[in-house]
Formats: structure tokens, sequence, C-alpha cells
């Protein structure tokens, strides 16, 4: 019982953290996927220098921790007096994330897209705009839809990196109420479930488009 | 020696199978009606019917793969019937004495030829490796395959999986051996190797139901012909008497289909 | 000291934390994936619940909740063993979800087979799928150990000292340009090792695949 009327205490503090998690969360999807989008079809060019450069930002982006990128913005950049607020450098690294990973989805999408349909397009004479935007990406989204969903919980809990840089989301909420009465046992458990109630819904979201697709396919 | 001599050690036990009144129902939907069928030991009985009509379901509830809802079942020494507990030796039992070969092989990938047909012995049976070993080679060789017992089944074309598991399926001593649509899956010429195979366990007084649409071996090797159709039998006897003069339309018109095409 | 050798003084840790929760995972998920794929409803539910629960959370806030929540009479976490129980009981739940997957994987001819044959479920279980499912599995699991590399990297911040914690403390001594140069090679470092794990799983998994199929 005296666990639920703190929690209650503790609650619109952490909903103020929540909103900025939920905030850098949302730039970094709305950012990232056209940019995935943009570094998919780039790591299929004909041309290696756009080749190379889409490949290293998008194996950096899914290589390297989430932290390190995070603490590269925040702490390595100002070094050459390139300085970001913390909020922006999380978006930032977030971005970076998110673009690589959905790219990564997208380009496995887009190849799941039959050779058929690229040759009956050809033989129709589509002009390539046509082809890719009204033939091939419909399709290949469709099939990257779960994929990219995953990526999105996946933003949605990274978000609780940004603690390490001082950004005022969940956790950084959580430990600052924590550290001031030393419950941390309630306060990181009501965090942990405030993640929670929103990461496994949007799981079983996914399940359930992915199971559906499965079905179509 | 013959096939069955070789896969039973000796002669084979003969025993029949008794369904009486079998249904079975998935939800609301019936796929089996109130269908009885009695097959004399050694007989061989051909089952055939358009898609859908449930022949597969009903080979399945002969070694209880699916439990009917309704119905009597009198196989291998066991009555089966609705609600009745059987425990997992009489299962296992029942199973290795009725055999079963699939449309679509169902090897095991993972083990070779000769560990497939030898593997199932040693656990079900209690078979030494050595002697399920023996067991397993001879009877590769009689199916002709006796060079790949070390392939992996997918080393192996679609005739010579659907040989293995044919002798797989030998290698427990079964008294009765069902098949599902066997040579569906294969080029018209691979089928020849496996329905040969058959021919010739049927010649060993093998007691058979073979689900088919090959008529040749219906009409040549079956002595009874059983045909199903929404959820029923609807016509059975003698495969000739009913492929030259079919009395039910349906079975004419199934008759047609097949034969035509 | 130069920014590698700094970075490398962690590499030990990382190794060490990536290992140990691997360790952890890889049995640990067994029987959760059995529960996963009970036809138990009651235990498949609970096991569901555990693995979507553990999962939803932020590793992040269970090292947290380990290490300043946990308090048992004397006993707290120290910041190694809370990162190990940690990324262990995460590795436990994912590795599990990548288990149930490929047993799902494997053909249902497989088991209607062996149970056609009178083979017991524990020797279909054991002889016929887990075999068939872990090599459909293999590749997932090389790529969760990646994953799990880079998330061994989170420990940083409950004091555990690998590297992104020695990159940390360089950065902090060194305000000048040099002071970028850990994070760079921290996160070459990362992209490297995971190299041997894609090569490894690549080649674990032609070499299965040909000693399973051929
Ligand atoms: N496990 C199941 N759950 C629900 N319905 C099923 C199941 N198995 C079979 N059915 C349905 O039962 C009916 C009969 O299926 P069955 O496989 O026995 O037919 P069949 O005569 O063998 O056809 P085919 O020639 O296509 O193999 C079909 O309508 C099928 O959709
Ligand atoms: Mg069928």
């Amino acid at each position: 019982m005296s666990w639920l009327s703190e929690w209650a205490a503790y609650l619109p503090q952490l909903m103020s953290g929540l909103g900025v998690s939920l905030m850098i969360a949302g730039i970094s999807i709305v950012a990232g996927y056209p940019l995935g989008l943009v570094l998919s079809v780039m790591v299929t060019a004909k041309n290696l220098a756009v080749r190379t450069l889409a490949l290293a930002v998008v194996e950096v982006g899914r290589g390297a921790p989430a932290l390190v990128i995070l603490y590269l913005f925040y702490y390595g950049l100002p070094k050459f007096g390139i300085a970001f607020e913390s909020i922006t450098a999380a978006c930032l690294a977030l971005t970076w994330n998110s673009a690589a990973y959905s790219s990564e989805i997208m380009r496995a999408g887009l190849q799941s897209v039959a050779r058929g349909q690229l040759e009956a397009s050809n033989a129709l004479g589509l002009s390539w705009r046509h082809t890719f935007f009204r033939v091939i990406m419909p399709q290949g989204m469709r099939s990257a839809i779960p994929g990219l969903m995953g990526v999105a919980i996946q933003m949605f809990q990274g978000t609780s990196l940004a603690y390490a840089i001082a950004v005022p989301e969940l956790m950084k909420s959580a430990y600052n109420i924590g550290s001031q009465d030393f419950n941390y046992l309630q306060i990181f458990t009501l965090a942990g479930i405030c993640y929670a109630a929103i990461s496994m819904p949007a799981t079983w979201i996914t399940v359930y488009f992915e199971r559906r697709l499965a079905r179509q396919t | 020696m013959t096939l069955s001599e070789i896969a039973n050690g000796k002669v084979a036990p003969r025993t029949g199978i008794r369904l009486d009144n079998i249904s079975k129902q998935y939800g609301s939907n019936i796929v089996i009606d109130d269908v009885s069928l009695h097959v004399e030991p050694g007989t061989v009985t051909a089952l055939i019917g358009p898609s859908g009509a449930g022949k597969s379901t009903f080979l399945r509830c002969i070694n209880l793969l699916e439990r009917p809802d309704a119905g009597t079942i009198q196989v291998a020494g066991h009555t089966i019937e609705p609600g009745k507990v059987i425990n997992a030796k009489d299962l296992a039992a029942l199973r290795s004495t009725v055999g079963m070969v699939f449309q679509s092989f169902n090897l095991f990938p993972h083990m070779s030829a000769l560990k497939n047909v030898s593997f199932p012995q040693q656990k079900v049976l209690g078979r030494s490796k050595s002697e399920a070993d023996d067991r397993a080679m001879q009877l590769l060789e009689r199916v002709g395959l006796k060079d790949k017992a070390n392939q992996h089944p997918g080393r192996c074309s679609g005739g010579q999986q659907q040989r293995i598991a044919i002798a797989r399926a030998l290698a427990l001593d079964p008294s009765i051996m069902l098949f599902d649509e066997p040579t569906s899956a294969l080029d018209p010429e691979v089928g020849l190797e496996v329905l040969a195979v058959m021919r010739e366990l049927a010649d060993d007084g093998m007691t058979m139901i073979v689900v088919t649409h090959e008529m040749q071996f219906a009409r040549d090797v079956s002595d009874t012909l059983v045909v199903m159709a929404d959820c029923k039998i609807i016509e059975q006897g003698d495969p000739r008497a009913i492929m030259s003069d079919p009395q039910e339309a349906r079975t004419r018109r199934f008759l047609r289909a097949v034969l035509e095409r | 000291m130069d920014a590698f050798s700094a970075v490398l003084q962690g590499l030990p840790m990382t190794l060490m934390l990536t290992a140990s929760a691997f360790a952890i995972g890889i049995v640990g998920a067994v029987p959760l994936a059995v529960g996963l794929s009970s036809s138990n409803i009651v235990v498949r539910l609970a096991c569901r619940l555990f693995v979507d629960l553990v999962r939803g959370v932020p590793i992040i806030v269970w090292l947290f909740l380990l290490k300043f929540g946990i308090q048992i009479g004397t006993f707290k976490f120290d910041p190694v063993s809370a990162a190990i129980v940690g990324l262990g009981v995460v590795s436990v739940a994912y590795l599990a979800e990548i288990y149930r997957g490929g047993l799902e994987a494997v053909p249902r001819g497989q088991g209607e087979a062996s149970g056609a044959l009178g083979l017991s479920r524990g020797t279909t279980f054991l002889h016929v799928m887990v075999p068939q499912a872990f090599r459909i599995v293999s590749p997932s699991i090389a790529t969760y150990l990646t994953g799990l590399l880079k998330d061994s990297s989170i420990a940083s911040t409950i004091i555990v000292a690998e590297m992104v914690f020695q990159s940390q403390s360089f950065a902090r001594q060194h305000p000048t340009m040099e002071g970028i140069l850990p994070y760079v090679l921290v996160g070459i470092l990362y992209i490297a090792l995971s190299l041997p794990v894609a090569y490894l799983s690549r080649s674990l998994d032609a070499r299965m695949r040909k000693a399973v199929y051929v």
C-alpha cells in the first residue's frame, strides 16, 4: 500500500521524464526512417564512393554501441568546438542509430520484392521513378513494417541511455527522485513499469503484424 | 527373403483393422462423418477421392495422430474409443505396429539414411545399435539404396527419400502400413520406384491402406477400392468393377477428372 | 598513456561481462524456451509474460535496479555482479525467444513422423527438434552475441571498468582534441570485435550445414 502511495507521489515527476523520452524517440524515428530509406538505396548504388560512405554510416550506426555514439556527440565533438545541448546530442545519436538499423531492414524489404516485379515494370516501360515508388517500395515497405516497429521500440528503450549525458528523461528523473530519499527499489521498479507499459503492448502489436504478414505471403 | 520377412525377422503377424462409425470435426467444421471401414488382414485398400474429402484425416485417425470424436477403432490388438485414456507406452507400441508413410517423406534431415532407419528401432523397440544398424542395412539394400546409407536425405532424390521413409517404417516390424499419397510429390518416373517397392510389400501380404491418385496401382494392386467424398465413404468394392462401372455420380465425376489428366 | 591503451585496459572486462552473460543466457534460455512452447497454457503464458517483461524494460533500468535497489540483509550487488546478473537475465529472455522461434520453424511433419514412429516426446524433442532448431537459430544466436557485446557497454553506467568506462575517464583527463580519440577507437573496437563472431557464425553455419545435411 505504501508503495502505491509513494508511486502516486512520484508519478508526476516521472511523467515529465517520460514525455522527454517519448519526444527523443519520436524525433529519432521521424528523422531516422527517411534517412534509413536513403541509406538503403545508397548502399546499393553503382558509385563506389557513395556506396562506401553509406556502408560506413550504416556499419558504425549498427556496430558501435548507442552509448558510444552518444558520448561521441556529447563529450567528443565539443573538443573540436562543436557543442550540443544534451537533448540535441541524444536526438542526433539515436537518429544515427535508427537510420542505420532501419536502412538494413528496408534494404532487406526492398530486396525481398520479387525480381519479376522489376522485370514486369521494365517490360511495361514504367519510368525508374514509377517503378521504385509505385511498384517496388509499396511491396518492400510492407514486409519491412514489423522490423521498423521493432526499431521504434528499440529507440524508445535506447532513450534511457541518454541518462548518461544527463538528459532529463525517464531514467534520469527516476534517478533524481531515488537519490533524494534512497528508495531506489520503488522508483526503479516504477520506471521499469513505465517503460514496459509502452514497450510490451508495442511488441505485441509488432508480433501481430508479423503474423499477419507471414500468413499473407 | 521377402521385404516383410526382412522387416519382421519372420513372417508378419497378419492383422486387420476395424473402424466403426468414426467422426471427426475441427471446431464446427465436420471432416469425417460417421465412416466405417473393415480391412481384412493381408489385403490392400486403396483410398481415393477429391481434395478435402477427409482422406488424410481418416488415415491419421488409424494411428491416432488424430483422435476421432466418435467411433471405435480396433487395430493391432488395441481398441480405441473416445474418451479412453491410452498411455504413452501403448500409444508408442500401437504406432510402431502401424507404419506410416507421408507425402512429404518427413525424413530426419540431420541424420544419415542409415540413422533414419536405425534410430527409431533403438528408441522404440530398444534394439542395440548394431542390431538396429544391421536391420537398417538389410532394408536399405532391399529398397535398392544400400549405397545411400551414409548420405543425408538432402542428398537423395525424392524417390530415394520416399523409399528410405518406407524402410524406416518397416524397420519397426509393422503389421499394417498406411500410405498418404506417397508418390504425389514425385515425378511420375521416380514415383514408379516407390510404387514398385509398395507392390512388393503387397505381394508379401502386408496389410496396407493407400491414399493415392495412381489409378493403375489402385486397379492392379488393391483388393478393395474405397471412394471418399464430402466426409463420407460413398462407394467401396472391387477396384475394377468400380472403375469400369461406378455406381455414384460423384465417383464417376472424380474418376473422369483423374483419368483425363 | 595513449588513448588506445586506455581503451584496451577495459577490454578484458568487456569480454568477461559478455562471456558470462552469454553463458547464463545460453543455458538459462533452454527451460524457458520449453515453457514458451508448452502446451500448458498457464506455463506458456507465465513464460511469455516473463520474457516480454524482461525485454520490455531497458537494460540500464535492470542494472540500476540490481545495483541500487536490491539489499537483502547486508547483501548488496557489487557493480560487476549486478552487470553480469542483469545482462544474464536479459540474455535468457532474448535467447529463449530465439530458441522458441527455432523450434517452431522445424517443419510440422518432423513431429508428426516422430509420433507416427512411436518415438516418445522426450526423444522427439532431444533428437529430432533440438538438432534442427539449433541449426536454424545459430546465426541468430551469433547476431545476439554481437548485440550483447555492445550492450555490455551499459555496465559503464554503474561504474564497471569496461571499455566505455575507460574511454570516458581518458577523455575526461584530456580536454584537448585528443579527447575524442577514445570514443572513435572504442567504436571501431566494438565493430572489429563483432567481425570474428560474424565470421565464426558464417563458417559454423556452413560447417554445420555440411555436417548435418550432406
Ligand atoms: N488440423 C486441422 N485443423 C482444421 N481443419 C483441418 C485440419 N486438418 C484438416 N482439416 C480440414 O479437413 C478437411 C479434410 O482434410 P484432409 O487433409 O483430410 O483431406 P484430404 O482428403 O486428405 O485432401 P487432399 O487430397 O488435399 O490431401 C479439409 O477441409 C481441411 O481443411
Ligand atoms: Mg491428404
